[in-house]
C-alpha cells in the first residue's frame, strides 16, 4: 500500500508535471519556444534514462549516446520505410522502434560491459562509443556517412486528422511519449530491481551476500536505460526527420552526462532540470554569444565544486528550513547577495565579452561597450568590484539567516 | 548432522599460503566459535566459506552440497548469511532499504522489475519485524550511513540475518564497541541466531566463552584445536599461542 499511497499522495505532482507538459505551447506559442520545447522533451527522456546508469546504478558511462543514436537511427529508417509504403502504421509509434533497437544494443553490449562499474565499465562504454562512431562513418549505406541519413514523417496514417507536418503537433506526442517514459521510470525505481541497483551502487560487494548478482543487477538496469536512451532517440528521429553520425558520438554522451550531473544526480528530478536548463543554455544562448560553450563549462565547474548534488540537491537543501518554516527568513539574505552576485556576473562577462570582440563595440544590457576605450573597461572594472564588495558584505547576513533557518530545535527530538 | 563440513581447505595469495589444510564440521544448530592471533587467516577462512574468495584446495561441503568456488550469492541462497569485520552496509540507502534489500530475494522477488515494493505488505512487514528486533524500527527512515557506530554493526547483523538463512557468519559482531555496547550486543547476537547455526570470530574471549558451544583456534593458518570452552581453555598448545594470557580471562 505504501507505493500505491506515496503514488496517490504524489498524483497531483504528475498531474501537474502532465499538465505542464501539455500546457506549455498553450503559454509559448512561438515557433522558436515550440523547437526549444521538443529539444527539452528529447533531452528530459535521455537525462532521466542516463541517471539510470550513474545516479541509480553507479555506472559511469562515456557512450551512452551509442543507444540513443542506434535508436534514431533505425527509427529515421522505420520513417523511409513508411514513405515508400513497407510498414503501414501511424508514425506516433516510432518511439517504440527507437526503444527496442536501444533495448537490443544494450542486452547485446550490457551483456559483456556490466561484468565491472567503475573504471572498467567507464573505459568500456568510452571504447564501445568510439567503435560505433567510427563505424557509422565507415558503413555509410546504413549511417548515410557525415550527412546522416533523413525521412520524412508525414507519410503512413494520419492520427486523427492529424498529419503532423507542423513542429507543435509532434511536440505534443512528445509530450506524451516524455510523460509515460518519466512515469515508467520513476516506477522502476520502486521495484526489487530498481531498489536493488542502489544497493549495487552503494556496496557491490555486500549485494553478494544477500543473494543478488551485481552484474546481473547492473545488467538489468543497463538494458532499461537503453531502452528509454532509444526512446528519446526515436522523439529526436521524428523532431527532426534526419540524423547523423553526432547524434551518437562522445560529445552527444557528454551532453547527457552534464545534464544529469548539472541537475543532480542523487534526485529523480534531477536530470530533469538539468535537460530544461541545458536546453534553454543551448538554444537561447547561443543566439547572444558565441562563447556559450565557455560559460556552460564554467558553470560545469561551479556545479561540481559547490552544488556537487547539482540543481536538484540545492533545491533539496532546504527542506530543514522549510520543515521549520522559517524559508521566508532567506527571502531578504538572499535578494541581497542574489542582486549584486547579478551584477558581478554581466560585470565579468562583459568583460569576457569585450576581450573576445577585437575592438568592435557591440550592445550589452542596453549599453555600448567599446574594448578599445579605456573608460569603458574601467567602468565596467569598478561596477565588477563593488558589486563584489556587496557579495561580500552580505555573504555574513546570508550565513546567520542560514543558520538560524536551519537549526533543529531544542525541544523536538531529530530521531522522532 | 554436520550442516557445514571443511575438507583439507587452503588457500595461497602468489607463494604465501594463508590457509593450511583446514578441517572443520560444523553440527547443526551449533554455536561455534573461531579465535586464533592476528594474521592466523580467521577472516580469510570467513571469506573462503561465504564464497569472497576462492580455495587453492580442498572441500567445502554446506547442507550437502558442495559450495567451494561458487560465487557468493549462490551461497547464501542456499541458507548461509554473514556480516563483516568492517562495516559493510548500503549507506546511501535508508536503514528500511537496507532491512529490505535483504529480505528480497528470501521472500521470492528474484530481479523482478514488475512488482511495486510499497504494495509488498509482507515483505515490508517483515523489514519492520527485523528492524524491530536489532532495535532500529525507530531510525527506520535515517541513511544508513549517518547511523551511530554500534546502530551500524546492528544494522549489519540485521541484513545478515533478515533472509532466515540456517547458518549465520559473524565476523567480529562487537569489535570496537564499549563495554555497554558489546553487551547489548552479546544479547542481540543470541536473540537473533536462537536456533540457528552459528559461527563467530571474535576477540574478546568474554564473549567467546560466553557464546560458543564449540571453539576452534586456528593459528598460523591451521587449525591446532576443536573442543568445547573448558577442554580449549585448559590445552597447554592454546595457552602457548595466546602465550598464556587467553584462558584466565573467562
Amino acid at each position: 500500500m505504501e507505493t500505491l499511497k506515496a503514488i496517490a499522495k504524489k498524483s497531483p505532482i504528475w498531474i501537474a508535471y502532465l499538465a505542464a507538459l501539455l500546457g506549455l505551447p498553450l503559454v509559448f506559442d512561438s515557433i522558436l519556444a515550440i523547437s526549444i520545447f521538443n529539444q527539452m522533451a528529447i533531452g528530459i527522456v535521455f537525462a532521466l534514462s542516463y541517471n539510470m546508469l550513474l545516479g541509480q546504478g553507479g555506472m559511469l558511462s562515456f557512450g551512452h549516446a551509442v543507444y540513443f543514436g542506434l535508436g534514431g537511427f533505425l527509427a529515421v529508417h522505420t520513417l523511409i520505410l513508411i514513405e515508400f509504403e513497407t510498414v503501414y502504421f501511424s508514425i506516433i509509434f516510432i518511439p517504440v522502434i527507437g526503444g527496442v533497437i536501444g533495448l537490443l544494443a544494450a542486452i547485446f553490449i550490457g551483456s559483456f560491459s556490466t561484468r565491472k562499474a567503475g573504471t572498467v565499465f567507464a573505459m568500456i562504454s568510452l571504447g564501445i562509443g568510439e567503435l560505433i562512431a567510427a563505424s557509422s562513418l565507415i558503413f555509410s549505406d546504413f549511417f548515410g556517412g557525415e550527412a546522416g541519413i533523413s525521412g520524412d514523417r508525414t507519410y503512413g496514417p494520419t492520427f486523427f486528422g492529424v498529419d503532423f507536418t507542423q513542429n507543435d503537433q509532434i511536440y505534443y506526442v512528445a509530450a506524451i511519449w516524455v510523460f509515460i517514459a518519466t512515469l515508467f521510470m520513476y516506477l522502476f525505481t520502486q521495484t526489487p530491481a530498481g531498489r536493488m541497483a542502489n544497493a549495487v551502487r552503494d556496496n557491490p560487494e555486500r549485494a553478494q551476500f544477500i543473494g543478488y548478482s551485481s552484474r546481473r543487477i547492473r545488467f538489468i538496469s543497463f538494458c532499461a536505460s537503453g531502452l528509454f536512451a532509444g526512446i528519446a532517440g526515436g522523439l529526436f528521429a521524428l523532431n527532426y526527420e534526419f540524423i547523423t553520425e553526432e547524434n551518437l558520438n562522445a560529445a552527444t554522451s557528454g551532453r547527457v552526462l552534464l545534464m544529469a550531473y548539472i541537475g543532480g544526480l542523487g534526485y529523480f528530478i534531477g536530470p530533469i532540470i538539468g535537460a530544461v536548463v541545458l536546453t534553454l543554455m543551448n538554444s537561447l544562448l547561443s543566439n547572444y554569444t558565441e562563447l556559450w560553450m565557455l560559460y556552460l563549462g564554467i558553470m560545469f565547474l561551479l556545479t561540481v565544486i559547490y552544488l556537487p548534488r547539482g540543481f536538484a540537491g540545492f533545491i533539496m537543501m532546504h527542506q530543514v528550513a522549510w520543515i521549520n518554516n522559517r524559508i521566508k527568513s532567506l527571502g531578504v539574505p538572499y535578494l541581497l547577495i542574489g542582486l549584486p552576485s547579478l551584477v558581478l556576473l554581466a560585470g565579468i562577462i562583459a568583460m569576457v565579452e569585450m576581450s573576445d570582440h577585437e575592438g568592435e563595440a557591440f550592445y550589452y544590457f542596453g549599453f555600448k561597450l567599446n574594448p578599445e576605450s579605456f573608460v569603458t573597461w574601467a567602468v565596467v572594472l569598478v561596477i565588477s568590484l563593488s558589486a563584489y564588495a556587496g557579495v561580500r558584505a552580505a555573504l555574513p547576513q546570508l550565513k546567520q539567516a542560514w543558520e538560524s533557518a536551519n537549526a533543529v530545535p531544542d525541544s523536538e527530538d531529530p530521531k522522532s | 548432522m554436520s550442516i557445514l563440513t571443511l575438507n583439507n581447505i587452503s588457500k595461497s595469495f602468489g607463494q604465501t599460503e594463508i590457509i593450511r589444510g583446514v578441517n572443520l564440521a560444523i553440527e547443526d544448530g551449533e554455536k561455534h566459535a573461531i579465535i586464533g592471533p592476528n594474521g592466523a587467516g580467521k577472516s580469510t577462512l570467513f571469506h573462503l566459506i561465504s564464497g569472497l574468495h576462492t580455495v587453492t584446495g580442498g572441500s567445502i561441503k554446506f547442507k550437502d552440497q558442495e559450495i567451494q568456488n561458487r560465487p557468493a550469492f549462490e551461497i547464501n541462497r542456499l541458507g548461509l548469511a554473514r556480516s563483516f569485520q568492517v562495516t559493510n552496509i548500503f549507506h546511501r540507502m535508508s536503514v528500511f532499504e537496507n532491512v529490505r534489500c535483504a529480505l528480497l530475494w528470501s521472500k521470492g522477488f528474484r530481479y523482478s522489475f514488475w512488482h511495486l515494493l510499497g504494495r509488498q505488505g509482507e515483505l515490508n512487514d517483515a523489514s519492520m519485524h527485523v528492524l524491530e528486533e536489532i532495535g532500529l524500527s525507530d531510525r527506520a527512515q535515517y541513511p544508513a550511513g549517518e547511523l551511530a557506530y554500534a546502530a551500524q554493526r546492528a544494522l549489519e547483523l540485521g541484513i545478515a540475518i533478515a533472509s532466515g538463512a540456517d547458518l549465520i557468519m559473524l565476523d567480529e559482531p562487537v569489535a570496537g564497541m564499549n563495554i555497554s555496547e558489546a553487551q547489548s550486543a552479546v544479547e542481540l547476537i543470541r536473540k537473533v541466531t536462537s536456533g540457528k547455526t552459528l559461527i563467530m570470530v571474535e576477540h574478546d574471549m568474554n564473549i567467546v566463552f560466553d557464546i560458543a558451544d564449540r571453539i576452534s583456534v586456528l593459528v598460523y593458518g591451521e587449525i591446532i584445536a576443536t573442543d568445547v570452552p573448558e577442554k580449549i581453555r585448559a590445552n597447554p598448545r592454546v595457552q602457548e599461542a595466546y602465550l598464556g594470557e587467553v584462558p584466565n580471562s573467562a
